[in-house]
Order: C-alpha cells, then sequence, then structure tokens
C-alpha cells in the first residue's frame, strides 16, 4: 500500500540559499520475513533525491522512539528502507504512529509525516484479559491474596461484631433484686468500696 | 446547673474522693491548659485552610520529598498507639498485676493516638474529598490498602478495650456522683449500658475482656508491620529492607513505653494519684523500658549494619548521609541521645525515680520522632532515577510554617483527646472483678 503526504513546511534560510521543499512518499511492504517502510523523496520536479536523511520514529506516551539505523539516506533513486521492529508495543488493534522527518537538511525544508499502522503488538485494555498478578488492575488481584486478605478482615471483624453483640446482651440484662440481694451477701467481706 | 461543689459530694472513702474528685472540680491549671491546646490547634487550622486554599504548595513537599513530616508523624502515632495492646493484653495475660493501674492510661493514650494518626493522612492528601476513592477504587493488592484497613480496625479495637474496661467504672459514675452536670448525668447513663453489677454481666464482660486481650495482640503486631511495609514493599533505599517490620514494632513499644511515663508523671502531679501511681511503677516501667530499648537497639544494629558493610550504590549515599553527612547530627543525636544513653542511665535506680525518667522518657520520646523523620524523608533524596533539571530547592527539604503549625496542633489534638477523656472518666481502673465459677465478685481497686 502507498501512502503519499505532503506538508508544507516552515521557511527557514540556511546560508544565503533559499530551502525547497520535499516531498516524501511512503510504502508499507508486509510480508511474511519481515515488515518494510519504504520512504522515496523526490523534489517538486518529481526528480529523486539522493543522499537525504530522513529519521523514523514511533511515537511513544510522550516522545519519539527512534527506529531504523542512526543516518537513513535515500539511494540514488531516492529511496530507503528500513525495517519495522517486531516487538514494539502497540495500542489495542496493534497500533502505531509511524513518524518520518526531513530534519536540519540544507536544502530541503523540514517536513514530518505520520501515519498509523497496526503493526504493533495488540495491548489489551480490557481488564479481564489482563493476567492476575500484584500489579494488575484491581478485578485481577491474585486469587490466594484475595482469600487471605478477605478472611482475616473477616475474622476479626466477625470477633469485633461478636463483641458489640456481648456488649448489647449485657445492656439487656435487667436488674433483678436477686442480684441486689446476691450483692449484699457476697460483699460481707469485702475490701472495700467506694 | 449551678457551679458542682464537690463539698456536696458523698464518698464513703478517701480513695474515691481521690480517684473521682477530678471528674467533678475544674481547676484553672485545667482551664489554662485546654485554652492553650486550642491555640495550637487553631495555628494548625490556618496553615490548613491555606493548604487546602493554594493546595500542598504550601509545604516544603516537592517530587523528590513527596512524603514529609506528616507521614513521619503518622508512623509516630501508629507506633504509639499500640501501647493500649502491650498493657491492656501482653503485660495483663502474663498476669503483670503491678501495670493494672496505668492500663487505664494506656487504651486512652492508644485511641488518642490512632484517631490522630488516620486524621494526619487525610491532612497529607491534596485532595481530601477523594478520601472515599480509596473504598471505591480499592486495590487488593496495595499497601496502603491493607493500611487503611488495619488502623480501622485497630481503631475500633482500641475503643472497645477502652470502653469495656472502663463500663464498670462508669455505671460506678453514673449511681455515685451526683455534683456533675445534667449532660454528663446523661452521658454516663447512656454509656453505662444499664450496667448493674449483675452476675451475668460481669461474667459476660470478662469473657469479652479476655477475647479482646488476645485479639488485640495480632491486630497490633499486623498494624505497625503493615505501617512498615508501606516502606518495605518499595525499592527506596534505607526502605527496601526485609528488617523493616520487626523494627517498627519494637521501635513502637519502646516509645509507646516513654509516651506512658511521661503521661504517668503529669497524671500523678496534677491528679495527687502517688499512692496509686508508685514509686515502685516508675522503677517497674522504666525497668521494661530498658528491656525495649535493648531489643530496639538490636534491630537498629541490624538495620543499618548490613548496608553499611556493604556499602552500594545508592544504598552507601544514603548511610554515608546519615552517618557523616547532612543527617548526621540528627541521626547520632537519636541513636544515642534517644536510645543508648537512656539503656545506660535507667539501669541505674536513681534515674528510674519519676523526674530523672521523665526527663529520660522526654529524650526517648523526642528521639523516636526524629527516627521517623530519618526514616521517611533522607530516602526521598536518594532516588534511582538522578534528580536532573529541576530547582535546587528540591534538592532539600526544610518543612514550612504551616506543615509545623499542623504538625504540632496534631500533637495538641492528641493531648486534648486523652485531657478530655481523663476529665470525664476515672483513669485509675476503680472497680475490679474476681473470675469465678460461682460468679462471686469483690469490689476492689487493684
Amino acid at each position: 500500500m502507498a501512502v503519499t503526504f505532503i506538508f508544507g513546511a516552515n521557511t527557514i534560510s540556511y546560508g544565503q540559499d533559499d530551502l525547497q521543499d520535499a516531498i516524501v512518499t511512503l510504502s508499507f511492504i508486509d510480508n511474511n520475513e519481515a515488515k518494510i517502510i519504504q520512504a522515496k523523496a523526490t523534489d517538486q520536479d518529481g526528480s529523486p533525491i539522493e543522499d537525504l536523511e530522513l529519521y523514523f520514529y514511533v511515537q511513544r506516551t510522550f516522545s519519539l522512539l527512534p527506529i531504523g539505523d542512526f543516518f537513513n539516506t535515500t539511494d540514488e533513486n531516492g529511496i530507503v528502507e528500513i525495517p519495522f521492529p517486531e516487538d514494539l508495543p502497540g495500542a489495542v488493534g496493534g497500533h502505531v504512529k509511524i513518524v518520518v522527518k526531513i530534519l536540519e537538511s540544507d536544502i530541503y525544508n523540514d517536513l514530518t509525516l505520520e501515519t498509523i499502522k497496526n503493526w504493533g503488538i495488540p495491548t489489551p485494555v480490557d481488564q479481564f484479559e489482563e493476567k492476575r498478578s500484584l500489579w494488575a488492575a484491581a478485578a485481577n488481584a491474585p486469587i490466594t491474596l484475595v482469600i487471605s486478605v478477605s478472611g482475616m478482615i473477616l475474622v476479626i471483624w466477625f470477633i469485633i461484631g461478636y463483641i458489640i453483640f456481648i456488649l448489647y446482651k449485657i445492656g439487656k440484662i435487667k436488674s433483678d433484686v436477686h442480684s441486689q440481694f446476691n450483692e449484699e451477701n457476697y460483699f460481707k467481706d469485702v475490701i472495700e468500696s467506694f | 446547673m449551678s457551679k458542682p461543689n464537690i463539698e456536696l459530694q458523698k464518698f464513703r472513702t478517701k480513695r474515691g474522693k481521690r480517684l473521682l474528685s477530678h471528674l467533678i472540680t475544674t481547676s484553672l491549671q485545667y482551664k489554662l491548659w485546654i485554652a492553650f491546646l486550642l491555640i495550637l490547634i487553631l495555628l494548625g487550622l490556618i496553615g490548613y485552610y491555606r493548604q487546602l486554599r493554594y493546595g500542598l504548595v504550601v509545604t516544603a513537599m516537592r517530587d523528590y520529598t513527596s512524603w514529609g513530616i506528616y507521614i513521619s508523624n503518622f508512623v509516630f502515632f501508629v507506633a504509639i498507639s499500640l501501647v493500649g495492646s502491650l498493657f491492656s493484653s501482653i503485660l495483663k495475660l502474663n498476669k503483670n498485676l503491678w501495670a493494672r493501674p496505668l492500663t487505664r492510661i494506656s487504651e486512652i493514650i492508644a485511641v488518642a493516638a490512632i484517631i490522630c494518626a488516620a486524621v494526619i493522612i487525610i491532612v497529607d492528601m491534596g485532595r481530601p474529598d477523594r478520601i472515599f476513592y480509596v473504598i471505591t477504587h480499592l486495590r487488593i493488592q496495595s499497601p496502603i490498602i491493607w493500611d487503611v484497613i488495619i488502623i480501622s480496625t485497630y481503631l475500633v479495637i482500641s475503643i472497645l478495650l477502652l470502653y469495656i474496661s472502663l463500663l464498670p467504672d462508669i455505671a460506678l459514675c453514673r449511681d455515685r456522683l451526683t455534683q456533675i452536670p445534667n449532660w454528663k448525668k446523661a452521658l454516663y447513663r447512656i454509656t453505662a449500658i444499664n450496667w448493674h453489677n449483675h452476675p451475668k454481666q460481669i461474667a459476660m464482660l470478662q469473657k469479652v475482656n479476655k477475647i479482646l486481650a488476645i485479639s488485640v495482640l495480632p491486630v497490633a503486631f499486623a498494624i505497625h508491620t503493615i505501617t512498615s511495609w508501606l516502606f518495605a514493599t518499595t525499592w527506596r533505599p534505607g526502605w527496601d529492607s526485609t528488617n523493616l517490620g520487626p523494627y517498627f514494632v519494637s521501635g513502637a513499644f519502646m516509645a509507646g513505653a516513654a509516651v506512658i511515663i511521661i503521661a504517668m508523671y503529669f497524671i500523678r502531679k496534677h491528679l495527687k494519684l502517688s499512692k496509686y501511681i508508685t514509686l515502685s511503677h516508675f522503677d517497674r516501667m522504666g525497668k521494661l523500658l530498658v528491656l525495649l530499648s535493648l531489643v530496639y537497639l538490636y534491630f537498629n544494629i541490624n538495620e543499618y549494619l548490613g548496608p553499611a558493610f556493604k556499602m552500594v550504590g545508592v544504598e552507601g549515599e544514603h548511610i554515608t548521609e546519615l552517618f557523616v553527612g547532612k543527617y548526621a547530627p540528627m541521626y547520632w543525636f537519636v541513636q544515642l541521645g534517644g536510645l543508648v544513653l537512656p539503656i545506660i542511665l535507667l539501669f541505674f535506680k536513681p534515674f528510674r525515680k519519676p523526674l530523672p525518667i521523665l526527663i529520660i522518657a522526654i529524650f526517648v520520646v523526642l528521639g523516636a520522632w526524629l527516627k521517623r523523620f530519618l526514616i521517611v524523608i533522607p530516602s526521598l533524596q536518594h532516588p534511582y532515577l538522578p534528580i536532573q533539571g529541576v530547582d535546587e530547592s528540591y534538592l532539600h527539604y526544610n518543612p514550612t510554617w504551616e506543615e509545623w503549625a499542623i504538625t504540632f496542633s496534631s500533637f495538641a489534638w492528641l493531648l486534648l483527646i486523652i485531657t478530655v477523656l481523663i476529665k470525664l472518666f476515672p483513669v485509675i481502673p476503680i472497680k475490679k472483678y474476681k473470675q469465678g465459677s460461682e460468679t462471686v465478685f469483690k469490689q476492689n481497686i487493684f
């Protein structure tokens, strides 16, 4: 599949020459062996640009992850190919944003192209697909932890509840003559009372 | 009701008069003390208002020192709350009868401390309105959730421990005290829950007492062990230690014992209870403090010797800062002045008299608070990712006046709760029931 983006970039001048706009066309080749990103750079007349450095990235959460070689330079046909890494995690459907840039070229203006491909490893967002672990979402806590913590809480709060129940029963016991009588009788040898 | 007249209150014995007079009369000293505490609390509320209004930026906490003196204060309060279990469980189950007059004080301190611990955590939150997210978005894997659960549980158990030991004494106050305001009479009537010394009531209370004395022990050990896991389940230097659980628990018992000694001194002096809190009690508490301090010293050596021997990486930097660096004066004051010197001095009987042991206990408590500061803050200033690209002030932590005001206010709250509880209820257990199969009982003081 060929995807073409044309962006008009800024018009910063280097030295005494005016910078030109380059046109970069991206192609994505997916065969059984590898995934390849192919970029073709041409000038405004359609002629291929040789020895143009292109920078390839994948969008991270807050920055860009460089892919390919350190220098990715177009050949005599204006083409450069880089392999796409097999182990990059993507979004839910494996989608990743691929970014290609021309940066600080002496001849051409800066350029940025972005496209989204589902070449990454899908990351499950649904917590019910997630494996149970200490670092998982709340619904995926380890079973042993859930059982042991819940068990301990139930035991101790059962004891607390029982104590409160006993206090309730204590409050329900009525004062009667017998308890008064018992108090008098049993206090014959009482040491001292208030 | 007109001003209570102590002369009109009938006491059958001098002992009754001594133990209950303070529930009827209110001295000028008491009023000044309350006023002082309320001023501190007011200053704390002003600081907290500023914190709520402008955010946690009014504190000195930043990206690196994200836990400050609020958290070290929290750990300190949890530590001293363990004293309730020490007296009401460990000493009681081992039939240390000498400690009985101190059980009420320890239970009151435990309740007050755990309440203040729970509150100071909420103060540390930038958005206290989100406190219930802890329940609605609960993750059972989180040590913070374990701490929330265990603190709530220990709070309930401490209140029950205090209430159950108080129950017969509340009934006594309900039945005997006449020269008290109506609201106090109502308070005693309601909280006495129809207690009237019925044999069945006594038997049930003793059963519940025993269940609680046993149940509180694992909860008390769990509360400070789990608090230690807030630190030990991280990789930070100084925190990543398997020794932290017993280190915290032993430190808690030591600090709690010292707090009891301080409370004993002032309660004995101001309520004139020298016949009930005797020189023998100070002597025994001194010996107990030595024992607990020796255990804590053992865990201290374990905690620091290993990393100091290896001096590896960030752990080595942390140890260097404690032993010879920025925090060295505080560290050595804590270890020597707050631990080693008290142990040595308390071996000698003259130092186990009330005034000397009070001073020693104050140093122990001060050392305990500063030790919690040293546990929390220095580790945060040695993160694994290097500190770079931030303001220079982020490298230091100097608490702001708002933080100090709130911290002192938390101590004022602690003392206010203790003072109010002592003012409302007898501080020395009055009624004691002898256990027996025939439910024979005697009234006795100790």
